[in-house]
């Protein structure tokens, strides 16, 4: 009996690793937010290439309406993405405002609110002018890349990435333009801004909507 | 080698479906039920099942109400729930210690 127990233990312990790694992959999961997010991803992507087009068929050349001008296409980028956010929890019967979108929204918050920071240096009446306006793009290039990377520990794993690209995007201009002798037109920023948030935002969310397991749909 | 803990382990949590659930609530404050089927791709009739067992246990609570007009079902880990599963836990990393070489 005693021969036999000794046998058969070796594989309950074996059993009970299995189930001890079974367990912290199931609570690993429970923390990953899971709405879809290509629709999210498409949205921000036609919106920052709008925004690019606009701003430059406008002519939107001050700092001051520079700033306020991709502020306001922020805001309406995050309000849309909230609504299509909303939309999915009403359609799967699930809470809006549920523990993993409660955590994406903390982690995001730090570097969104250093970049609303940096934009009120410029975008105030009172704001500052001596700062370089060019360097903006690129710093908050690098804050949203933090924010995503921030993000990216509660959702999928492309996230990281996608936050690294802007991280290193919003690196590369900021090295580029501080040794520029002379700073381009601000007209070209809108392109820049447009094609950095517009156009990653828009690869992505296309790369997305062909490989993300559309959970929400069946 | 010491059988004890094996034996000791909590045979509602001890089901694979019941495990699953139980592990998906405690990494969470509360989850909907349309939450844990889709991540546990269980049937509605199965989840059903085990949540009445967990909840016959008082290891879970089930709220209901309703957001926007709609029906809304949330299942979170009540404090016995979150002790059960703390000494399930306990007890199978017991298992483990016992037979790792020294």
């Amino acid at each position: 009996m005693l021969t036999l127990y000794c046998k058969v233990y070796p594989m309950e312990t074996n059993w009970a690793s299995e189930h001890l790694q079974i367990i912290r992959t199931l609570m690993e999961r429970s923390a990953v937010y899971r709405r879809a997010l290509a629709p999210i991803m498409i949205f921000c992507g036609v919106v920052g290439i709008a925004g690019g087009g606009a701003g430059w068929i406008l002519r939107v050349e001050s700092p001051r309406a520079f700033v306020l001008f991709w502020a306001g296409a922020a805001a309406f980028a995050f309000a849309g993405s909230f609504l299509l956010v909303r939309r999915q929890a009403l359609k799967d019967s699930e809470p809006f405002w549920s523990p993993p979108t409660r955590r994406i929204a903390q982690a995001m918050l730090p570097a969104l609110f250093v970049g609303c920071g940096a934009g009120a240096l410029l975008g105030l009446p009172q704001g500052s002018s001596e700062i370089p306006v060019w360097w903006l793009p690129s710093i908050w290039m690098g804050l949203y890349g933090c924010a995503i990377h921030a993000a990216g520990f509660f959702m999928p794993r492309g996230m990281k990435v996608f936050g690294w690209g802007y991280i290193l995007l919003g690196g590369a201009i900021f090295w580029c333009f501080t040794f520029l002798r002379e700073a381009p037109s601000m007209i070209r920023a809108h392109l820049l801004m447009g094609g950095a948030f517009g156009g990653l935002h828009l690869a992505y969310g296309i790369y997305l909507y062909f490989t993300e397991k559309r959970r929400n749909e069946s | 080698m010491n059988p004890e803990p094996f034996l000791q382990l909590d045979r509602v949590i001890h089901e694979k479906g019941r495990l699953a659930i139980m592990s998906m609530l405690a990494a969470s404050p509360e989850l909907s039920f349309t939450e844990l089927r889709d991540a546990l791709e269980m049937t509605d009739g199965n989840l059903t099942s085990h949540m009445r067992t967990l909840q016959e246990s008082g290891y879970v609570s089930v709220a209901k109400s309703y957001e926007n007009n709609r029906p809304l079902t949330t299942c979170s880990l009540t404090t016995a729930g979150k002790k059960a599963f703390t000494s399930y836990i306990n007890l199978l990393e017991q298992v483990v210690q016992q037979n790792r070489p020294k």
